[in-house]
């Protein structure tokens, strides 16, 4: 083993604090395994009870803030710390909780009802207890003391009431007897209280499970003893605990190598937060899940490292996924390198809107001392729709871009800005979910084991209500609904949906506490024949989870009459949806999201509705829960067979999806107009074959050659039309890419911009062209005879033209434009053209000056718009091109835009100077 | 009307022209192909059939080779500079040597059946000629080349002692078949080094006849042979590193076929100046056989119960490993090189052949070795590793006399031994670079990086993990350039 001499610990020390790279150390030393390898720097220290002896010596359980207490502040650690505190410090009265449900008494899962947990902690104000204090500990193991585990609602420690005294028989002071339902008072002094326990996250091998039975059986004070249990430093015996002698020194403290104190890592979190799997050797693989997987279980998501090609899941198409289930643990990264504490100066950041606009970095910031003495454990977070606790620290956890940029790494997505400000960058990084998710959990009806209904998504039996390590798996992919982000704009998100059926009692509503509930239920563990009568369908003295289902009105009575019996006031069923946010799980580019015809499409990912529930118990429909900033919409869709969707209210939030959204009566008028020039075209196109058939030729005035169209003149036009013909094909494809899916969505909008700028150029060149050659006169309509001119013209169209007459206003090289061309051109140019480049600039311009654009009515309006003026292109060119056939001959007016030179029939035999050479230019 | 024709074709044109050279311009297609490794690849020419041109009969190897150079006048000469027949290298200044010194097989030692010197007619069953027994055997006579070893079906041909045909073989048959030579050709020496199957190298055994991808994608997908990436010119075949070849200066690479910067992934384009290609591509040895890591000779000659992976009488001790993390170390492509009759220090293991390349060496990378540690013979007076007659007369496996084997082969190797002998460590690092696995199979950071991870970041001079102490580059200053094309050999 090394040896390091002071200066050099000094130096490593502070280095290593600063990389949070106590466990990379830690690792590094390779003494044979027993042990467990030292920390380098954490100095050693005896391990003191609550009264601060040495264990060694009292005997006593250990006393994680006393211990630690010597050197860190431990008192400022648990009272500054939303896990500890878990809502106590805001408790209210029920309903007070912003976005709570009526019950709700906290932000925090000290007095927050969740459906999963199901447990009510009762405000001493009802008469119907649920949970007390003490129970709440022994059964929210996921707590880790401190907070309501130490104190009461009044701020006294537990036991004691405001003027310090033993207080009376209340929720903080008492357990509910499950046989009468009458509180008894606790011995808070017998059970000691849960301190909140360091060793939980700091120690590399803490022992959950034994903290978790500890506190059940409601030894609270040993608690935190527990968590050492079978490590290096603690067994246990019959007589009690046992410390290993080995690993003190003769002074009481602990030995170098045992001092093996830690970061937390990933695995600590998992502890309580989710599934967390870090070997790589050993294949992950899920069976169920315990309350310790609740993210894992209302989510889907899970932190591992491992290729999803080599975990043991039995995933159906397994072996393409060969990217790891979380890019971030792939990395080597640790829930606490986001999830940090909010005064570590290193990863410290204070928000933009606290920060002076000059500067980017404060470099003045707590040093490493003070920050071990005091190190805040209130951790950087997020603003997830299922966590309402601390959202004073909302996002203040760096969000995805302050480490990571899309500049040179998303240049291949067009409208690359325009995307990232409508998704979120884990809609298309999170693409799909692999463990499976609660779908539902329906506490109307009880299984003999005391458990509800739970039916998960991410399986690829439908509807399936239990998984284990052999259960088909096929993953989901969340919904994408709008929520604000954090910089206040709105984006689409993902998003799994918990949808929750449960029995409701009273006025205000209360949950029906779970021994009600099996006494209505279950007569023990067998269902009572009442039950079994109304609900076993094939008779077979069992209820199948597919015959526990309250799908009738008898059946709801019956489990109605049997709760009311109890003496709970007006049973009823209510359910609700509560959407999960899905943040990490993130994979790297090249297994992201990234097909445009994804979203661009008719079968729009960001659209399809999202399964909700399979059934509706009891007929009744869930209610979606409010959270801030979240766009519901009025998505809930009941199918035919009784399942339920939410439908993503993407249009109602102000996105509009180019290849996906389109306003029906746009394309309908659009349609109509398109399809009526055609028709039109036909029948007077039609007249015109058979009147030329009937009448003889008559004879025309002298056809002259006229140079009609000079070069210029014939380039722009047939740029414009090319453009303006491909500008078409190219729109048509972007807006109905389901329809072309053999051309490459992103390819057809680039080159659709290309034309446009092209259009757009050409249109201004032919514009100064047209000012500077005078030309511009064509298109201005003489206002004496105008009218007259213009309705003989008509006319013409309407009649003369079958008749054979000659043509009403004769074309020549001063004048080309009849009247009625004049005002058709006049307004293409003035009117359509213009309000399609600047609705097409502003389209594009969503990407640029998205302000702007938002200003001008954002894509919902923009986007339809075009697609109107594209309709009234695409039957004015149809018009216009058959309108170029009523010339002299109908390929004369085509010929003379090609070539120059027009035949012109001349009545007035004034010859025109310039134009009776016969010779082409 | 050709007047109107040529005027809208020249119209046409210009309109179209306008158009569409923005688009070409401006239109940016995601996908810019890759380079594609296969345009490296030599396709094979099919083998001309010579049933018609060698119809024998043939007395014995020597006469198949003069057929053979009736037609291919060159390859008898082009042959004496290869390794194959001399089994000797070219004289090569080592590092810290003041005189140049050959190696091979011929004159050199390794740790496993130690020297072929007194040897020859066991360990010469692989030497592509004919009859080299003892110390006299003629290079210079191009008659004694064996070209059926390599190009003939190797199903129909087998070679015994001092490399002569066995009895059984039918000399016209085999050589009717001679062709390109094929994953047997070369396996059926190389997959059996150190004795056996799979003995010796970690990435070479008999599993490489019919892989399947996840025991080597070049062969297992992609069927390849040893020669589509061992290409030879005038039987110069490219390829080969470290043990026999200390300074090999050679041109075979991954580089070859692809790109350097063919990853998309930035973070592990980063990685390419430091770490090779097979650190990660290859990340176990031994996928399927099981290759042995240790042998210790000081146990041999006892009547134990046998067992061919863990003890026999005539050699020792053995520990097979299957599935084996690699070590890693610095390689800048040579190799120091324990020349026969080097002093050596018994207490500390003797590296045989120790890769070259330091942290700071920037052409250098982190490489995958298999790392064989044994216990061998050496003379505690003059302190050098004894070459023990073994396979020959009155040798070792015959009478299990260590002083007689010794005594015995003093001639024949040039070392004195001094009547009294030990056991000392050993060490030879083999590098794995065969049984590339597809890349789904690679390694990922957490393998290196983190608490978990196998590198030894200070013994491979980091202060710690560079993931966060810095890599190389912030470490002393070296510059980043320069360092992609290096040390791939």
């Amino acid at each position: 083993m090394k040896r390091f001499n002071p200066r050099w610990i000094r130096w490593v020390a502070g280095l290593a604090i600063f990389f949070g790279g106590w466990q990379i150390l830690a690792a590094k030393e390779d003494n044979p395994p027993p042990p467990v390898s030292g920390s380098p720097i954490h100095p050693t220290f005896p391990l003191l009870d609550e009264n601060g002896e040495n264990v060694l010596s009292s005997g006593q359980n250990v006393s994680a803030t006393k211990t630690c207490g010597s050197c860190h502040d431990s008192e400022f650690i648990s009272t500054h710390s939303f896990h500890a505190d878990a809502g106590l410090s805001q408790m209210g009265p029920p309903g007070s909780v912003a976005n709570g449900r009526d019950w709700d008494t906290s932000p925090g899962s000290f007095g927050r009802w969740n459906p999963l947990e199901y447990r009510y902690l009762s405000p001493n104000s009802d008469p119907i207890i649920d949970l007390t204090t003490a129970e709440w500990i022994q059964t929210f193991a996921r707590h880790p003391g401190g907070g309501p585990a130490e104190f009461n609602r009044e701020a006294q420690l537990l036991g004691l009431n405001s003027s310090g005294q033993p207080n009376q028989t209340n929720v903080e002071n008492s357990i509910v007897n499950p046989d009468t339902g009458q509180l008894e008072l606790w011995d808070w002094n017998a059970s000691g209280t849960v301190e909140m326990n360091c060793f939980l996250c700091h120690v590399p091998d803490a022992n959950n499970e034994a903290r978790v039975t500890a506190l059940a059986s409601g030894d609270f004070d040993g608690a935190t003893t527990a968590t050492l249990l079978d490590t290096a430093l603690l067994s246990n015996s019959e007589s009690g605990w046992v410390w290993n002698q080995e690993a003190f020194d003769d002074n009481g403290h602990l030995l170098q190598e045992f001092v093996t104190l830690q970061d937390p890592t990933s695995a600590s979190c998992g502890h309580c937060h989710g599934t967390v799997h870090a070997d790589l050797a050993t294949p992950l693989t899920l069976n169920s899940y315990t309350a310790a997987d609740y993210s894992t279980q209302t989510t889907g998501q899970l932190v591992s490292p491992q290729r999803i090609s080599e975990s043991g899941l039995n995933l159906s198409g397994k072996g393409d996924l060969a990217r790891s289930f979380d890019v971030h643990a792939e990395r080597v990264l640790s829930c606490t390198d986001c999830h940090y504490s909010l005064n570590n100066p290193v990863y410290f950041q204070e928000a933009d809107q606290q920060r002076p606009d000059h500067l980017i970095f404060d470099p003045r910031r707590i040093d490493l001392g003070e920050y071990l003495y005091r190190p805040l454990h209130q951790f950087a977070k997020g603003s997830s729709a299922q966590s309402i606790l601390a959202s004073g620290l909302n996002n203040t956890q760096r969000q995805c871009e302050s480490c990571h940029t899309t500049k040179n790494t998303h240049e291949w997505l067009p409208f690359k800005d325009q995307h990232t400000t409508s998704l979120s960058c884990e809609s298309c990084h999170v693409p799909e979910l692999f463990a499976p998710a609660v779908e539902t959990v329906d506490w109307t009806v009880l299984q003999t084991n005391g458990e509800p209904l739970i039916s998960y998504r991410g399986l690829a039996e439908d509807g399936a209500t239990q998984f284990s390590a052999a259960a088909l798996l096929n993953g989901y992919e969340p919904i994408l609904l709008p929520r604000e982000a954090a910089d206040g704009h709105t984006e689409l998100a993902p998003f799994n949906l918990l949808t929750a059926w449960y029995w409701v009692y009273g006025d205000p509503a209360r949950p029906v506490p779970l021994r009600y509930l099996e006494a209505a239920w279950l007569d023990g563990s067998t269902y009572p024949a009442e039950i079994l009568t109304a609900f076993d369908t094939d008779q077979n003295g069992r209820l199948s989870s597919a015959e526990l289902i309250l799908d009738s009105d008898n059946k709801v009575d019956l489990l109605t009459r049997r709760l009311a019996a109890q003496g709970l006031e007006n049973p009823r069923i209510t359910g609700d949806i509560q959407p999960f946010s899905v943040s990490h799980n993130v994979t790297s580019g090249e297994w992201a999201t990234r097909d445009c015809q994804t979203c661009h499409a008719d079968e729009s990912r960001l659209t399809q509705p999202f399964p909700v529930a399979g059934y509706t118990p009891g007929g009744v429909l869930p209610v979606p829960r409010p959270v801030d900033g979240l766009i519901w919409g009025d998505g809930l869709i009941t199918t035919d067979d009784g399942s339920l969707f939410w439908s993503p209210p993407t249009a109602a939030a102000g996105f509009y999806i180019i290849g996906h959204d389109a306003v029906g009566f746009i394309d309908s008028l659009g349609a109509f107009a398109f399809l009526g020039v055609i028709a039109g075209i036909f029948v007077h196109g039609g007249l015109r074959v058979l009147s030329s058939r009937q009448q003889v030729k008559k004879q025309r005035g002298t056809v002259r050659h006229v140079y009609m169209y000079d070069v210029y003149a014939r380039l722009w036009h047939w740029l414009q039309s090319t453009a303006i013909l491909l500008l078409l094909l190219t729109g048509l494809i972007i807006h109905r890419p389901t329809l072309f899916a053999a051309f490459s969505f992103p390819l057809v909008v680039q080159v659709h911009n290309v034309l446009a700028a092209i259009l757009v150029i050409n249109a201004a060149m032919a514009f100064f062209y047209h000012l500077a050659s005078g030309e511009i006169q064509q298109y201005l309509p003489q206002p004496r005879g105008f009218f007259n001119q213009a309705a003989e013209q008509a006319i013409y169209y309407l009649r003369g033209i079958f008749r054979g007459d000659p043509h009403p206003v004769e074309k020549t090289r001063a004048r080309k434009l009849n009247p009625l061309q004049q005002i058709t051109y006049l307004a293409i140019l003035n009117v359509l053209l213009p309000l399609q480049i600047i609705t097409g600039a502003l389209m594009w311009g969503v990407q640029q000056w998205s302000d702007l654009a938002i200003r001008f009515g954002g894509l919902p309006f923009l986007a339809p718009f075009h697609t109107l003026i594209a309709w009234l292109f695409a039957s004015f060119t149809v018009l216009h091109v058959y309108l170029t056939t009523t010339g002299h001959t109908p390929t004369a007016a085509m010929r003379a835009m090609m070539i120059g030179w027009d035949q012109v029939e001349v009545r007035h035999l004034e010859p025109e100077a310039d134009a009776t050479s016969p010779v082409g230019d | 009307m050709t007047e109107f024709r040529s005027t809208w074709l020249l119209g046409a044109s210009v309109t179209i022209a306008i158009i569409f050279l923005p688009i070409l311009l401006f239109v940016r297609l995601d996908s810019t192909a890759a380079a594609d490794p296969w345009d490296n690849v030599v396709p094979t020419v099919a083998p001309t059939d010579h049933s018609a041109l060698l119809t024998g009969p043939f007395a014995d190897g020597p006469a198949v080779t003069e057929a053979c150079l009736e037609c291919h006048t060159d390859a008898g000469e082009q042959m004496k500079h290869n390794v194959h027949w001399t089994w000797e290298s070219e004289p090569l200044l080592l590092p810290g040597r003041e005189e140049t010194v050959t190696v091979g097989k011929k004159n050199q030692i390794n740790n496993f059946c130690i020297g072929i010197q007194g040897n020859w007619a066991s360990c010469t069953r692989c030497h592509a000629g004919y009859g080299w027994e003892d110390a006299s055997f003629d290079f210079s006579d191009e008659t004694h080349i064996d070209c059926l070893a390599c190009h003939a079906d190797a199903n129909l041909y087998a070679k015994g002692t001092a490399g002569e045909p066995v009895e059984e073989v039918d000399l016209v048959a085999v050589a009717q078949s001679v062709g390109r030579p094929d994953r047997q050709n070369c396996g059926s020496c190389h997959f059996n080094g150190g004795g056996g199957n799979a003995v010796k190298h970690g990435d070479l055994d008999e599993s490489l006849y019919f892989p399947d991808e996840t025991v080597d994608v070049h062969m297992g997908r992609h069927d390849f042979q040893c020669v589509d990436c061992h290409t030879t010119q005038d039987h110069q075949i490219s390829g080969h590193m470290i043990s026999v070849s200390p300074l090999a200066n050679d041109t075979l690479s991954c580089q070859n076929c692809h790109e350097s910067d063919l990853h998309e992934d930035e973070r592990i384009t980063s990685h390419v100046a430091t770490v090779a290609c097979q650190t990660c591509h290859i990340p176990e040895g031994a996928a399927r056989d099981a290759t042995k890591v240790e042998w210790d000779w000081s146990t041999a000659g006892q009547d134990l119960p046998e067992d061919p992976h863990v003890y026999l009488k005539i050699k020792g001790n053995f520990v097979y490993e299957h599935n084996l993390v690699p070590t890693y170390a610095w390689f800048n492509g040579n190799a120091d090189r324990y020349i026969v009759g080097d002093e050596i220090n018994p207490e500390q293991p003797t590296n045989l052949t120790e890769p070259l390349g330091s942290i700071t060496d920037q052409n250098a990378q982190i490489w995958p070795f298999k790392v064989h540690s044994a216990l061998q013979p050496y003379d505690t007076v003059y302190n050098y590793l004894l070459i023990p007659r073994t396979a020959g007369d009155g040798g070792f496996w015959e009478e299990f006399d260590w002083e007689q084997a010794f005594l015995l082969n003093q001639n024949d190797t040039g070392l004195a031994y001094s009547g009294s002998h030990d056991f000392a460590p050993t060490e030879m690092y083999w590098t794995l670079t065969h049984m590339v696995r597809p890349k789904e199979m690679a390694l990922q950071c957490n393998d290196c990086h983190g608490e978990t991870g196998r590198m030894d970041w200070e013994a491979l001079g980091y202060y710690g993990d560079p993931l966060t102490w810095g890599g190389r580059v912030q470490q002393f200053g070296l510059s980043a350039a320069n360092q992609t094309e290096g040390g791939e050999e």
